[in-house]
């Protein structure tokens, strides 16, 4: 029996022992077990088997360059202008999928359906099968038995006309398949596209002039391959080797894809500023993780442009540098001050480019008083009337407020009212008093 | 006759734009300057800030540094791109509604002052921003001479804010600017329908490289939202006016902003 997940899952797949003992599908494991006692239950992993099936389909691909993926488990071949009969077709494809030591059918049809079909038929004709392989909404099949009809021989020889109108459109695709008519396009499978190259030696490299110069080579050969692809890189990973066996891997992002290899040198080293290895390095390869269309942006007049590539380097720089992100801040509506505001990563938006066409030349700023958050830390005032009279021993000379902040009743409940005070020494500040306790939360700038 | 009256028609039209002119009406800004979006701290400074150079805006906690920083940034983003090295003091809700577009503004979290040098250093070079800025932190005279050449090569302003300018800072430094506020407005009496409305500050020149230091402008930062500058008072007797470390305030009153 399969099963979805180990404990609470359901059985999603049982073989005919299991099903002869009384485990169904959709049953929950536990069920399974107590009607099935000894069977054994495997868990399926769908990530494995995606990659399990991935490697089928490169497998297939040394008998047809077309492949017609149709989910997990069902591949369409193309096998039109190939040399060589049906069987030995099928031969090739089974001697193909050998080595995953898995139950394979292989059948040679005219279209999709009956191709599919003829995996469950053993004397090699689909007009025996149950409508069932019509893959049909229960409701249909039911409707189908009860008018007799329980096979595709039986309804195939229904007239076609007639047997539309009743059942309804769909029911077209239905009688042509029993037929044998399948119109369904043959689509095949995109090839991925793998640009990467590599560079081990018999020796190691010790030195960060050897490592750099490795690297030139590598994006001088990667983006040789990208131009002949018509592409442009939107990430790069890079694998290290070491030859106490470490393999550290480096991903990089571009603001905007390039095949520049000078580019993709330079957001390299900057990636690499602060790495240092622990032995020296035996192998590097470079992989171009992110396919995209080549081509830039191209912006007329557009003097005050920043250059996309400075400010990819300048952004992989900055993160080498600090260890984060470069961000940009966005506002938002919210009671406390700390939550008026959000980061989120630094990147080249179109937007962003898009909004220096319609840009706008404030002849005079409009002068905000500009709050400096500063260090949260408690203060002593003096209070006369709820109102603050002094701040660590100075004159409150102004006063403004309170202001009753109210948050964060569905979590951490917080309650304070915040002053806006002029100090004798001149400072401007906003402070809050939460319970007891007063804080200094910013000054005016 | 017509000729003649032609000549003092061309004559009065001259002098009457050059009066205008001197009145402060029009400032003439030069392809090389940058404003600094007060149009009376673009006279004191003739023009506004040089490009390319290192600018520093200084004061004490309360003095109006951010106020004119906020503008400049505002001026910066209208056209390109601006960049500020944070050292977690940055308001962005009050930097917005000064003007500042913030999807075009670099915000870079930096703490010691090798980490600050280091990402000015690196947004310099790019050359992506028209603006970086970043706090004052205690640097040697090679970083700041490296900073003030990575300004001139990408025709950036980096603006340094800080209580005051060190002895390398203020050196490299080609415009230097001392801010305080000199009153602070209120829009209602005391109480929770009082808010801060704005205040005005004293902006001194005490260095520029191209022109002559010492002016002083006043500028208005009134909150537009909540009143006109026109109508707004401070409240108490005392002014907070004040010159931070003890500098002396230059002449005033040679500029409106």
């Amino acid at each position: 029996m399969l099963a979805d997940k180990p404990d609470r899952g359901r059985i999603i797949e049982v073989d005919p022992a299991a099903h002869e003992l009384g485990a169904r599908i959709g049953h929950t494991v536990l069920q399974a077990r107590a009607a099935a006692g000894g069977v054994h239950v495997l868990v399926h992993d769908a990530a494995r088997s995606s990659a399990v099936w991935s490697d089928m389909l490169d497998a297939l691909d040394s008998v047809s360059p077309l492949v017609d993926d149709s989910g997990e488990g069902t591949a369409y071949l193309d096998m039109r202008g190939i040399g060589g009969d049906a069987s030995q077709w099928i031969a090739r494809a089974l001697q193909a999928l050998q080595g995953f030591d898995l139950p394979v059918r292989a059948v040679v049809g005219p279209n999709k359906f009956v191709a599919r079909a003829l995996t469950y038929a053993s004397d090699g004709r689909i007009d025996p099968l149950p409508i069932e392989v019509l893959e049909l909404e229960p409701r249909a099949v039911e409707r189908l038995h009860l008018l007799g009809v329980r096979t595709l021989e039986e309804l195939a020889r229904l007239p076609h006309g007639p047997f539309v109108r009743r059942f309804g459109k769909a029911a077209a695709a239905w009688h042509d398949r029993a037929r044998g008519v399948d119109p369904t396009p043959f689509r095949p499978r995109a090839h991925e596209l793998q640009i990467d190259a590599a560079a081990y030696g018999e020796g190691s490299a010790e030195q960060e002039e050897q490592v750099l110069f490795a690297l030139r080579v590598l994006a001088d050969r990667v983006c040789n391959d990208l131009a002949r692809a018509g592409k442009a890189a939107g990430m790069v990973r890079l694998t290290f080797e070491c030859d106490n066996g470490d393999v550290r891997e480096f991903d990089s992002g571009f603001a905007q894809a390039t095949g520049d290899a000078r580019t993709i040198l330079d957001v390299l080293r900057a990636k690499l500023e602060s790495v240092t290895f622990s032995s020296p390095v035996t192998g590097l390869r470079m992989q171009v993780m992110r396919l995209e269309e080549c081509g830039a942006l191209a912006t007329l007049f557009g003097q005050n442009q920043a250059d996309p590539q400075a400010l990819a380097v300048a952004l992989a720089r900055l993160e080498a540098a600090t260890g984060s992100t470069p961000h940009r801040a966005h506002t938002r509506p919210a009671p406390r001050l700390e939550g008026r505001f959000a980061y989120d990563a630094f990147t080249v938006a179109q937007r962003c480019q898009a909004e220096v066409a319609q840009r706008c030349h404030p002849e005079v700023s409009k002068g905000v008083p500009q709050l400096r958050l500063l260090t949260v830390r408690e203060i002593d005032v003096t209070i006369r009337g709820n109102a603050p009279v002094s701040v660590h021993e100075k004159r409150v000379i102004d006063c403004a407020g309170p202001w009753r902040v109210d948050d964060g009743w569905f979590d951490t409940p917080t309650v304070r009212d915040e002053y806006d005070v002029l100090l004798e020494d001149g400072m401007l500040c906003r402070i809050y008093r939460q319970g007891k306790h007063w804080y200094l939360r910013g000054a005016y700038d | 006759m017509s000729v003649m009256a032609d000549d003092r028609a061309a004559f009065a039209a001259l002098k009457a734009g050059l009066d205008v002119r001197a009145a402060g009406l029009i400032v003439a800004v030069s392809p090389q300057a940058f404003s600094s979006g007060f149009a009376g701290l673009d006279r004191a400074l003739g023009g506004g800030f040089p490009r390319g150079t290192l600018a520093t805006l200084e004061g004490a906690a309360s003095s109006g540094r951010t106020a004119i920083l906020a503008g400049a940034l505002a001026q910066a983003t209208s056209r390109g791109l601006a960049a500020l090295v944070d050292d977690g003091s940055v308001y962005p809700p009050d930097l917005e509604r000064a003007g500042v577009q913030l999807e075009r503004t670099l915000i870079v979290a930096a703490q010691t002052p090798l980490e600050i040098a280091r990402c000015a250093d690196i947004l310099l070079r790019s050359r992506a921003f028209a603006v970086v800025a970043m706090p004052a932190t205690p640097l040697r005279a090679t970083v700041w001479s490296r900073l003030c050449g990575l300004a001139q090569k990408s025709g950036t302003i980096l603006f340094v804010l800080g209580l005051h300018a060190s002895t390398e800072l203020a050196y490299f430094a080609s415009t230097r600017v001392r801010c305080a506020i000199d009153r602070v407005l209120w829009s209602g009496k005391s109480g929770v329908l009082c808010e801060l409305a704005g205040y005005e500050l004293n902006a001194h020149v005490l260095k520029h490289r191209r022109a002559a230091p010492g002016a002083t402008a006043r500028l208005h930062i009134v909150d537009e939202r909540i009143g006109h500058a026109a109508a707004l008072r401070p409240r108490s007797d005392v002014s907070p006016m004040r010159s931070a470390a003890g500098h002396p305030v230059g002449r005033t009153g040679s500029a409106c902003g």
